[in-house]
């Protein structure tokens, strides 16, 4: 049979041409993929982590700490455990998006999981373990391309020390660090005999999108909020409270990773191989066009690059270098503590979140009605995202 | 056959081939899942981190036990010693159940020194008191007299720390742990015994998650 190939071949290069590659440089931003309301055995088995982080911070803030506590044993046992996993191998691979590997999130994620457990273990009345969750968290920030930004959360330094004061050790060096690294003054040395233990945190989440010829970089921007401090009111005392984090900050000093090396290489993959493609389908095209059906072997190089053009074009659309934006979106930006000395009995706490000329927000105002314990420490989470009142 | 034909259709096999292994190739491993595997628990598994696991627990208070029991003041005591535990104090950057050490020495001990020594039941002193008032009130009976004291003190504390030294790097992760156990004489504050053991480990995380 004498196939009319000239007629059919160009169309076909035409339509290889017009490209399987996406290679537009828009942003790409991230959908949540699901919400909070579903059950965790609906979210696919990658995004269970997240699904945990953002449902246990939820859940600290509705202070339902067993909820919390379930949610963030749960995603730190799998961020505990996550050497030699299968799905990072998957994620690296070209024909896969970074977002196929198990989430776990990037380091000031990762970290945030440790702080609230942390919280929870020291409301639990476990100060040695919750001051582990606050080491290991820090671990998680150990190894920035900078060393300058490494382990530099002031706030875990602080509290490390605290602990450590309060288990009879000497918190000092801690106290020290935390000093140095703070960015929004020197926090004051608390006295371990401080029994209520504010943790406060404001403002909305670091914001990740993909950038790129095909959004294989992954970028951070800040959340947007009036807040910039608060005041902490109770019985006599009015404090005055500074940021001791900001996670956009944290986000964004830590340098380029392993993984954005990675990407880099799928899309140059995947950039060669569809210009090659396109390299082989015009010529290929064009040579068995010229050659008017003559069986000759011009005729048959002409098909043959075709064909090469066609698997190069085919390879390069499926190759998959999109970095993965998928994010923790209910964290806070900045995170802060205050540590009070208060007679036992029940007390109300009062917790005004401020904009940036230090006047008090009156809708983010929260009123918790707290019971200080004869012994040991109350610990209290506020957020400007939890409800007006509580009784904790 | 013409080779004109052979070469679309040779090309299209190519084409089909290496979508296919494009997909598959670097593909899924047990995508069955790994059936539940009963391990003993002093065996790596195939689920590890750099944390405490069980055959850490388990050959660290193994040999604290045997330990225990060769210290003379123990072999040689008069009568049989009672040993209160007193918790682990956690320094490392791992978050853990530290009563479990305890726990399970213990129970090493009362399974292989049985009758050498004796734990008193401290944990559970609320539950005894008011058994003790419930028979005191007569509200329960009771085999000896109820007002005598009778609960027992104790001749040693048994505690321990764990600490840990931790590097990170982007060549991986290193721990290293420290665990010390001590058997103190509550009479003198004497430590009359003092063990330690100590693991190291290290990992790398997939390229992935770095």
């Amino acid at each position: 049979m004498n196939f009319p190939r000239s007629k059919w071949l160009l169309p076909l290069a035409l339509i290889a041409l017009s490209g399987c590659a996406s290679t537009d440089s828009e942003r790409s931003a991230f959908v949540p993929s699901s919400s909070l309301s579903g059950a965790p055995n609906r979210v696919p088995a990658r995004d269970k982590v997240l699904w945990e982080y953002r449902a246990g911070l939820d859940a600290l803030r509705r202070a339902d700490f067993a909820a919390a506590r379930e949610n963030l044993d749960d995603a730190t046992l799998t961020l505990g455990g996550i050497f030699g996993d299968k799905e990072g191998r998957k994620a690296r691979s070209y024909f896969s998006g970074e977002n196929k590997k198990t989430f776990i999130g990037e380091p000031y994620e990762r970290v945030m999981a440790y702080y609230y457990r942390g919280i929870l273990y020291w409301m639990d009345g476990e100060p040695d373990n919750a001051r582990a969750c606050f080491r290991t968290a820090q671990i998680q920030d150990s190894d920035t391309e900078n060393k300058e930004y490494s382990s530099d959360y002031a706030i875990l330094d602080y509290l490390d020390g605290l602990a450590t004061a309060k288990l009879g050790g000497d918190g000092s060096d801690a106290f020290k660090r935390a000093q140095e690294e703070c960015k929004f003054g020197k926090p004051a040395v608390i006295p371990p005999k401080s029994n209520v233990l504010v943790f406060m945190e404001w403002g909305e989440s670091v914001k990740k999108y993909a950038t790129g010829q095909y959004h294989e970089e992954l970028r951070f921007s800040p959340g947007s909020s009036p807040v910039r401090g608060a005041t902490v009111k109770v019985q006599s005392q009015n404090v005055q409270v500074l940021p001791y984090d900001d996670l956009y900050f944290q986000a964004t000093t830590r340098g380029g990773r392993v993984m954005d090396h990675i990407l880099a290489n799928k899309a140059v993959f995947k950039s060669t191989t569809d210009t090659i493609g396109n390299a082989a389908l015009v010529s290929g095209g064009v040579l068995a066009a010229t050659q008017q059906g003559r069986h000759n072997s011009g005729d048959e190089v002409g098909l043959g690059l075709l064909a090469f053009g066609l698997v190069s074009k085919i390879v390069s659309a499926t190759t998959t270098p999109t970095a993965d934006i998928r994010s923790w979106e209910n964290l806070p930006q900045f995170i802060s503590f205050a540590g009070l000395v208060m007679s036992p009995g029940e007390n109300i706490l009062t917790v005004e979140f401020n904009d940036s000329y230090g006047r008090p927000i009156t809708s983010l105002t929260k009123t918790l009605t707290i019971n200080v314990p004869s012994s040991g420490d109350k610990v209290v989470f506020v957020s400007d995202h939890s409800p007006a009142s509580q009784r904790l | 056959m013409k080779p004109t034909i052979l070469i679309p259709s040779a090309a299209f096999v190519v084409a089909l081939a290496a979508f296919s292994s494009g997909c598959a190739s670097h593909g899924v491993q047990n995508p069955s899942g790994v059936p539940v595997t009963e391990m003993k628990a002093d065996e790596r598994g195939f689920v590890a981190g750099t944390g405490v696991e069980s055959q850490d627990l388990v050959v660290v208070t193994s040999k604290m036990a045997r330990d225990i029991l060769n210290v003379p003041e123990i072999q040689r005591a008069q009568g049989m010693p009672r040993i209160v535990l007193d918790p682990v104090m956690n320094e490392t950057r791992f978050p853990i159940n530290k009563d479990i050490f305890l726990t399970r020495i213990r129970t090493e001990l009362n399974g292989k020194a049985s009758g050498k020594v004796r734990f008193l039941a401290r944990d559970r002193m609320q539950t005894l008191e008011k058994e003790r008032d419930l028979k005191q009130s007569g509200q329960v009976t009771s085999s000896s007299d109820p007002n005598a004291v009778e609960f027992k003190g104790a001749d040693f504390f048994l505690t321990g720390k764990l600490q840990g030294m931790t590097t990170r790097t982007s060549k991986g992760v290193s721990d290293y742990i420290l665990y010390s156990f001590q058997l103190i004489d509550a009479r003198t504050s004497d430590i009359i015994w003092e063990g330690s053991a100590e693991i190291k480990k290290q990992g790398l995380e997939d390229a992935a998650y770095r």
